[in-house]
Parts: C-alpha cells; sequence; structure tokens
C-alpha cells in the first residue's frame, strides 16, 4: 500500500508546489494521474519514485514509513519502483540491450539470467533486431520502448509511468498500455501521469486528478452502452 | 553479481568495445588530465624521495666513517710557546702510543706519516722545498672499539697527565652540525614527499567531483533505479584506480630515468662528496612501490569524494 498524508512539497524557500495532498494508493491498483500544465504531476511522481524528500507529511511506501527508513532500506524501496521518466533518461554510451538489463545488473542478476530475461523483452517490445544499437540511433517511439522496457524487467511492486504513450502511434500505445494492464493483473500497481484523455477514457481506471497542488481521486465513469446512449439523448 | 563479472581477460588497461561501467568514463577528456596529473606527481615523489634517500646515504657514510674515531695532534710547540726538538716530539708521540696501545677502549691507532701530512696541508701552504723545512705535528689517528663505551671526557684528561701539550679532536663539534644540517634536508625531501601524497589527493578529490557533476544526471538516475553507494562508488574508485596506476607507472620510468641520469653526471664530473646513487633494497621497493601507493591513495580518494557526494541525495 502507498499512502500519503497530509503532504507539502517546496522547492527552496518558494511556494508549496504539492499542499496536503492526501491518498492512498491499494496494491495492484491502476490509476491516471492527471491535471492542468504546472499542477505538480512531475513533482509527485518524484516524491513516489523517492527522487525527493516531502517538506511536510507522511509518505508510507509498501507499508513503510519513507521517513524513518534507513539509506539501505529506501535503496531496496527504490529497486521495486519502476520508472518510465518523460525523457526517457536513457544512457546514450550504452547499447538499448544494455539499458535495459541496467536494474538487473543493480540488484545483481546472473549475466545469464539477464541475457534470457532481457531478450525476451526486447522482443515483446518489437526492438528484437536493435539490441545493440546506441539509444541516439534509435527513433523517439524506439527510445520510449527502451525506457519502458526498461522499468518493468524486473517486475516492480509499483510502476510510474510519466506520458508513456506520448510518442507512440495508436497501435504502440495500445499494446503499451495493454503491457500495463498485464503487469497491473500480475499484481503491480500503476500510476500513470498523462493528458491523453482519449487513453483514460480507453482504460476506466480510477484518477488522480491535481490541481493547485491538491489531489482529487476521480472513480471511473462507468462504461456507457448503446441503449444509455440512446435514452441520454431522449 | 558485479556489473564487470562478464568481461573475461581483462587486464588493468581499459578495453574498448565493451561495456565496462555505467558511466561514460572511457569518453570524456579527464582521463587524459588525470594521468598526467598523476604522472607529474609521482615523478616529483620520486625525486624527493631519492633527494631523502641519498641524504641519508650522504650521512650515513660521514657518520659511520667518523664514528668511534678521533685524531691526535702532537703540536710542534709546546705551551709557553716553544718549538719542541724533533727528539721532544718523538718522545711525546711514543708515550701517547704506548698510552694507547694499553687504553681498554682503543681497538687500533695509526701515526700519519710525514708524507700524508705534507698531502693535507699542501693545499694551504703549497708544496716548495721551503716548505719542507717547516716543522710539521704528529697526528695519531685513533678508532675506538665500536661498544667500547669510552668515556671521552676521562680518556681526554688522562691523555692530558701524559702528555699535556697533546690535543684530541672527536670531529663530534663539526659533525653534529653537517649532520643537524642534512637530517633537516632530509625529512624536508620527506615533508615534501608528503605535500606532493597531499595535493594528489586534492587533486584526484577535485577531478573525481568535476566528473560527478558532470554526470550527475547518470548517477541520479543509477541512484532512483535503487544502485547501492558502493555500486556507483566501485565504478568510479576502480576507474580512478586504472587511471592513476597508469599515470604513476609513467611518472615513475621517467623518475628512474632523470636519477640514472643525474646519477651518470655526477659521475662523470667525479663528485666525491656525493655518494654514489646505490639504493638498497628497501628504497628500490619503496621507488617500485610508488605507483602502487599513489594508485592506492587515488582509489581511496575516490572511493571517499563519491560515497560522501552520494551522501547528499535523497
Amino acid at each position: 500500500m502507498i499512502k500519503f498524508e497530509h503532504v507539502g512539497l517546496r522547492y527552496g524557500v518558494g511556494p508549496e508546489i504539492l499542499s496536503d495532498v492526501h491518498f492512498t494508493l491499494e496494491p495492484g491498483s491502476f490509476h491516471f494521474l492527471s491535471g492542468p500544465s504546472g499542477a505538480g504531476k512531475t513533482s509527485l511522481m518524484s516524491l513516489l519514485y523517492l527522487g525527493r524528500h516531502p517538506t511536510r507529511g507522511l509518505v508510507s511506501m509498501f507499508g513503510q514509513n519513507t521517513g524513518q527508513l534507513s539509506r539501505e532500506q529506501l535503496t531496496k524501496i527504490r529497486q521495486s519502483i519502476g520508472v518510465v521518466f518523460q525523457d526517457f533518461r536513457l544512457l546514450n554510451h550504452m547499447s538499448a540491450f544494455d539499458n535495459i538489463a541496467l536494474p538487473l545488473r543493480i540488484i545483481g542478476q546472473s549475466e545469464k539470467e539477464i541475457k534470457e530475461n532481457v531478450n525476451e523483452l526486447m522482443e515483446w517490445v518489437g526492438l528484437g533486431d536493435h539490441r545493440q544499437m546506441l539509444p541516439n540511433t534509435l527513433s523517439g517511439g524506439q527510445q520510449q520502448r527502451v525506457a519502458i522496457a526498461r522499468a518493468v524487467i524486473t517486475r516492480p511492486r509499483l510502476l510510474l509511468a510519466d506520458e508513456p504513450t506520448g510518442n507512440l502511434d495508436d497501435e504502440s500505445g495500445l499494446r503499451l498500455m495493454n503491457l500495463f494492464d498485464q503487469l497491473n493483473r500480475m499484481g503491480t500497481t500503476v500510476v500513470i501521469a498523462s493528458h491523453n484523455t482519449a487513453l483514460m477514457e480507453r482504460f476506466p481506471h480510477k484518477k488522480l486528478l491535481l490541481d493547485k497542488g491538491q489531489v482529487l481521486l476521480e472513480e471511473p465513469a462507468p462504461k456507457t452502452g448503446l441503449r444509455e446512449k440512446i435514452m441520454g439523448r431522449l | 553479481m558485479s556489473p564487470f563479472a562478464k568481461h573475461k581477460g581483462r587486464s588493468l588497461g581499459i578495453q574498448k568495445n565493451q561495456r565496462q561501467y555505467d558511466l561514460p568514463l572511457n569518453k570524456d577528456s579527464g582521463v587524459l588530465f588525470l594521468k598526467t596529473l598523476v604522472a607529474l606527481m609521482s615523478l616529483l615523489a620520486i625525486l624527493a624521495l631519492a633527494g631523502s634517500f641519498a641524504l641519508s646515504e650522504m650521512t650515513n657514510r660521514w657518520s659511520s666513517g667518523l664514528e668511534n674515531k678521533a685524531s691526535i695532534e702532537i703540536p710542534v710547540e709546546d705551551s709557553q710557546g716553544v718549538i719542541l726538538s724533533n727528539e721532544q716530539m718523538q718522545r711525546v708521540t711514543d708515550t701517547t702510543q704506548e698510552f694507547l696501545s694499553k687504553h681498554p677502549a682503543v681497538e687500533q691507532y695509526d701515526v700519519m706519516s710525514e708524507e700524508k701530512i705534507m698531502e693535507l696541508v699542501a693545499p694551504w701552504l703549497g708544496d716548495s722545498p721551503t716548505m719542507q723545512s717547516i716543522p710539521l705535528p704528529k697526528i695519531i689517528s685513533v678508532s675506538f672499539k665500536p661498544k667500547g663505551n669510552v668515556d671521552m671526557e676521562q680518556f681526554k684528561l688522562q691523555l692530558q697527565n701524559i702528555a699535556p701539550q697533546a690535543r684530541i679532536d672527536t670531529h663530534e663539534s663539526w659533525l653534529a652540525d653537517i649532520l643537524r644540517f642534512t637530517g633537516a634536508l632530509k625529512y624536508t625531501a620527506v615533508l615534501i614527499t608528503m605535500i606532493i601524497g597531499f595535493t594528489t589527493i586534492i587533486a584526484v578529490a577535485g577531478a573525481v567531483k568535476s566528473r560527478m557533476a558532470i554526470y550527475n544526471e547518470e548517477l541520479e538516475l543509477l541512484h532512483l533505479m535503487g544502485a547501492e553507494d558502493q555500486y556507483i562508488s566501485k565504478q568510479l574508485q576502480r576507474h580512478t584506480l586504472i587511471l592513476s596506476f597508469q599515470g604513476a607507472v609513467v611518472g615513475t620510468i621517467i623518475g628512474i630515468i632523470i636519477l640514472l641520469i643525474i646519477n651518470w653526471g655526477a659521475g662523470r664530473m667525479d663528485i666525491t662528496l656525493i655518494p654514489d646513487f646505490s639504493l638498497n633494497f628497501v628504497q628500490k621497493a619503496v621507488i617500485f612501490l610508488i605507483p602502487a601507493i599513489v594508485a592506492g591513495i587515488s582509489m581511496v580518494t575516490a572511493r571517499q569524494t563519491v560515497l560522501r557526494n552520494l551522501a547528499k541525495m535523497p
């Protein structure tokens, strides 16, 4: 379970970017995080992937209060979180294979297992022929797939994605969302920051609406069938 | 499992076309800077240490050459300034020799020949025939037993009783000054070596810090992926170790070549005051260990710098 209680965040002595953020993410839940530009989505994501400490309030990850954890314990929690950054943040001196393998090397998996797992995932995301290519020789969409593969390779407990379908065509975006759904069904908690309303309508999950530094939880709208639409018009 | 485990047959040199680090360390211009810096520091350290070793050798040679030794001079005139005859001089010399032969602390003694004394005074008095007629003092060089623990004050008193005009010179006064001076030079050289070591630490820490600033984004990414501080620091410390070792080997080789040239030049100039620059086993070991020592210091410095900087991340 992930819990934010009265969380506030400010940079330096500036105004609070997030104020009194309060929500709970149940294990295995799927949420979209949306809100206008500058609402603090990226800041909230950085708190979720433990890239920052909150200025105030309590952040609890997988049942542990992060404010009371040692550096080593925080590192272990970070290993359970997969992040797809909006700007991908790939390491350009490494091949696509090595970028995806990186989280596995960090947790100390054997090279044999790494080879098997990475090759399998690269085939799955359609990069089987691009294993040794450097990120800057790949297209935007291919880079995004490398970033996504890197985030999910360890089957994280929490998957965070910042605008993951931004550079993808509809078919690839759909395929990606199906991958997230699949991971979610396997127990991974998923939070996707997105502006894509069509995507959010297509996948009716709960929404964390971020506005003016505060979070509102919105339940998914019930799917409307043809009968309801006709009745609605009447 | 180390991220380096998959590479086989890796030597200390950085292999190309293989992933070795998660950070693009092999590709930046800092590589040459660090190698050059460490090479220069190693070169300076070798020269300073060699200076210290040479001074040690000189001090040892002088002190061992004059330790437990004394010179007894029997002057040509008595305490009233009256010139002694040859017979009188010989009598005092014989009495002194008899005293020395019976003294338990004396190992051996030798009366210096007139020819030898003439040779010694020739630079000041010249060697013209006129000078041959000038009366010369008698000089007896005495060696005491190394563990005889001679009481020099007592020895002087005993000598004065049998030969009141005899003067004894234990070389202590001027030797002590020389030894103090060379000792100060020796410790200055050691201090310079330490300053070089300290400068190396600061320079390596600065180089590592600047690299961390350059690769801050990559470091942050590794940190967010759950890389332990040790995992990250191992990469930078290994990289620094390799570069420092390579630089230090180059610096040491250049240093040794310079020392050989100095030794060869000193030999050709016939400078006898300075001893031959032959190193003993320990000194050779220290010189040859310099690359390992410098590389070790650099590695530890890099590790501490990285860990201290990573600790600032949340």
